[in-house]
């Protein structure tokens, strides 16, 4: 398997304080990869730098570099717009427009470029069967996307993601605001997606991360501990400060 | 720092040390039972195998419990998978603990075909054993549950030894087939005994250093 994303010794500095430091590992292409550790500990800072999100943060810096399909996305000359299409986005909160389900999804395609309405309804059609949503939105396309429930919202989002056809998924806890039929949804949205994107998920929940993702990292305090095949690392870490933190002895 | 899960899974472990302790004294009781042809000591042992079989569900329930409420990963989920396993090696030790006590009841009253050395032998062997891999249990001792899977061939070879005795028996004097068989089933029941130790000693490895050594020399 090839490796889609790679980061090389990255450090992340917010003002002249590291929020991550020298991190370097890789994601194989079509691979889930959860980020876990405590609450500071980077692993959403690590995840914003994958698409640039914290480029609109002032007084923010980046060294090292992150390669997606051998290619450094720091690199002035890169398109940035170009990489938010590539590596698309989903939050804890999940944040449909305040507009119909359908525009939620026709948005983002009409602003690539998609103007054939028929392609449109065909693509936003798609989006929301693979995120399990069409049978229950089918019926009322053109009602609000804020009138669904929070499950149905941020598979709604979800949807959106993969509309425009992305070849990363970013994640940042996903499901933690979601009943426990919603996550299993989502989790089990994540296991189908893999097919087709390469995702890297930050979550909380340890079991989350065990169930859903082939690698785990785990970062404490901006370094990263250790990165290995998520079996290996719930159960025999190599590091004793991962099995403290997964076995709650932390502290 | 211990956490609460540490706290139930040290209970759990204490049970697991009880039901060793009820397997040790069953094999030695069972054994002294056929050596001095104590039919009631025997009879005790058949009594005394329902407590192996009460706390092998109560192991089996706690563990159930952990791994639902608790999701233990790491070293915690691999001492419950090893606990669970462990508590099903005993329960067989047990049983075959009161297969030996039923040799006895059998046998008693008969004349002893022989002094009994070797099945004396392979018992303390296989309760020594059994003491020390808990002893690398609780000192979470890898090397020291190694140590005890190579010394499982000690009983093998007893077991092989007495077998060709007995079939020396039995074919000098057909009338000495019933107790020769029932020394054969006694024999081969340590044997077994000895298998269980292993197994014991093979989670026992998992637990300490998350490796699965089963059948690694196949």
């Amino acid at each position: 398997m090839t490796e889609k994303i790679t980061a090389k010794n990255l450090t992340f500095y917010y003002g002249t304080v590291p929020a991550i430091k020298n991190i370097s590992l890789s994601v194989k292409a079509n691979t889930v990869l959860a980020l876990i550790g405590p609450s500071g500990c980077g692993k959403s800072t690590f995840l914003r730098c994958v698409n640039r999100m914290n480029d609109i943060i002032p007084a923010t810096r980046v060294d090292g570099e992150i390669l997606i399909d051998g290619e450094s996305i720091y690199e002035p000359r890169y398109n940035v717009t170009g990489l938010r299409r590539r590596v698309g986005m989903v939050f804890q909160k999940s944040n449909p427009f305040p507009k119909s389900i359908f525009e939620n999804i026709a948005y983002g395609l009409r602003i690539n470029g998609v103007k054939n309405r028929y392609e449109i309804e065909s693509i936003v059609e798609k989006s929301l069967k693979s995120t399990t949503l069409w049978d229950e939105v089918k019926d009322r396309m053109d009602e609000s996307a804020l009138g669904l429930s929070g499950g149905q919202q941020q598979r709604l989002c979800i949807a959106r993601t993969i509309a425009v056809q992305p070849e990363v998924i970013l994640m940042d806890e996903p499901a933690s605001a979601l009943d426990p039929i919603s996550t299993q949804k989502i989790e089990e949205l994540i296991q189908d997606l893999k097919k087709n994107y390469t995702i890297i998920i930050v979550t909380h929940n340890m079991q989350q991360a065990a169930r859903v993702s082939d690698e785990t990292a785990f970062f404490y305090l901006g370094d990263l501990i250790e990165v290995n095949p998520t079996e290996k690392i719930f159960t025999r870490p190599d590091v004793e400060m991962t099995e403290n933190y997964i076995t709650g002895k932390f502290g | 720092m211990t956490t609460h899960l540490e706290q139930e899974l040290e209970h759990i472990k204490s049970k697991l040390f009880e039901m060793a302790d009820c397997a040790i004294e069953s094999i030695a009781k069972s054994v002294r039972a056929l050596k001095e042809s104590d039919s009631d000591l025997a009879e005790q042992v058949l009594r005394d195998d329902a407590l192996l079989d009460n706390l092998e569900v109560e192991v089996d329930n706690e563990c159930i419990r952990i791994l639902v409420t608790r999701q233990p990963a790491a070293v915690h989920l691999r001492l419950v998978l090893a606990m669970l396993k462990i508590n099903t090696d005993l329960e067989r030790i047990g049983d075959l603990s009161t297969n030996i006590a039923n040799e006895a009841i059998g046998l008693h009253g008969r004349p002893p075909l022989k002094p009994l050395v070797d099945i004396p032998r392979m018992a303390e062997l296989s309760i020594t054993m059994l003491r020390d891999v808990f002893t690398a249990i609780t000192e979470r001792d890898a090397e020291k549950a190694r140590a005890i899977i190579a010394r499982d061939r000690e009983i093998d070879t007893l077991n092989m030894q007495i077998y060709r005795e007995l079939f020396t028996y039995m074919a000098e004097n057909a009338h000495n087939i019933t107790q020769a068989l029932g020394l054969i089933m006694v024999s081969k029941a340590l044997e077994r005994i000895g298998d269980h130790v292993t197994n014991i000693a093979e989670r026992a490895i998992y637990y300490i250093e998350g490796i699965d050594i089963r059948h690694a020399d196949e």
